[in-house]
């Protein structure tokens, strides 16, 4: 499954990745703080959408993303 | 705990570290839904705090921090460098985004709007800034804001300078932005303010704001610990 950013902010459509909770080959359960990103003041940690294992983390720390982006590939 | 009622705690003057714990732990309680929307209601012993993406340059003046005793903490809230003393009113709304149609933007919009409200009744004229965050009187910044969002509950908030010093900002870079000024509700008015009225005005603009009405029992017993 792709793992795509959401629509967080609502006015601006970037963020950037500030941390990775996971790496590839980690089993994730449904729900599970996967990646940090920073968007107008805020930090917002992205949940995993279902339980799986990480196969792709298709972006880096630092770089920006925008919504609906995929950032990560579950199965 | 109900989930529908609107809590409310005023902490007096407390620590960063334990106020950040006391967050946390109704972060966790408000995802599982132990516990409804909650207002943390603070004043913050000398901290400075560094955002997640804040440069530690953004503190140009580290001496003056460390011979006033003042530490310097990076913590998990979004925004630059910012610090808290007593008689800066600091508001962490723990609050769930999706029950109440609100993303990011549009919630800082409303934080900003809340404290706009509550200093006008103050007879401060504050104002919001196009292409800025955060809150103004003339040009000088009175109100800073760092959230954190976990699940679409938030958590950290906002910090309003009341009554305290502000010489801490002229030794660092508020926000991250160097050409800026500070200034404090009793620097603009000239007068003292009663920190518990204040309380008690933002408590009541907040709770508005964010879709709820405060009963008049409520109200009159805003400034007790819980309620």
């Amino acid at each position: 499954m792709d793992v795509r950013l959401p629509d967080i902010s609502g006015k601006t459509d970037e963020a950037v990745i500030t941390l990775w909770h996971i790496a590839v080959n980690d089993r994730v359960e449904k729900d599970q703080d996967i990646v940090e990103v920073v968007t107008d003041k805020a930090t917002f940690d992205v949940s995993s959408p279902c339980a799986g294992t990480v196969t792709g983390i298709l972006k880096l720390k630092g770089e920006q993303v925008k919504a609906d982006e995929v950032i990560a590939i579950i199965e | 705990m109900a989930t529908s009622c609107f809590n409310i705690c005023d902490l007096g003057k407390v620590g960063y570290e334990d106020a950040l714990k006391r967050q946390e732990d109704l972060l966790r309680q408000r995802m599982t839904g132990e516990v409804g929307d909650t207002l943390l209601i603070l004043e913050h012993l000398p901290v400075v705090t560094l955002g997640r993406l804040a440069d530690e340059k953004g503190v140009f003046d580290p001496d003056y921090f460390n011979a006033n005793g003042i530490p310097v903490i990076r913590t998990s809230r979004g925004g630059d460098v910012t610090c808290h003393v007593p008689g800066q009113l600091v508001i962490y709304p723990i609050v769930d985004l999706r029950a109440r149609g609100k993303r990011i933007s549009g919630y800082i919009d409303l934080l900003e709007d809340m404290v706009c409200c509550s200093l006008e009744e103050l007879k401060v004229p504050a104002s919001r800034i196009d292409g800025k965050r955060g809150v103004w009187v003339h040009g000088k910044k009175i109100a800073f804001i760092g959230i954190a969002v976990k699940r679409w509950v938030t958590y950290h908030g906002i910090a309003v300078n009341i009554s305290n010093d502000i010489t801490p900002f002229s030794h660092m870079h508020p926000c991250g932005e160097k050409e800026i000024s500070v200034t404090s509700a009793e620097e603009c008015l000239g007068e003292d303010l009663d920190m518990g009225r204040v309380k008690k005005i933002f408590i009541e603009h907040f709770i508005s704001g964010l879709g709820e009405t405060l009963s008049e029992e409520e109200t009159l017993t805003a400034g007790e610990r819980w309620m």
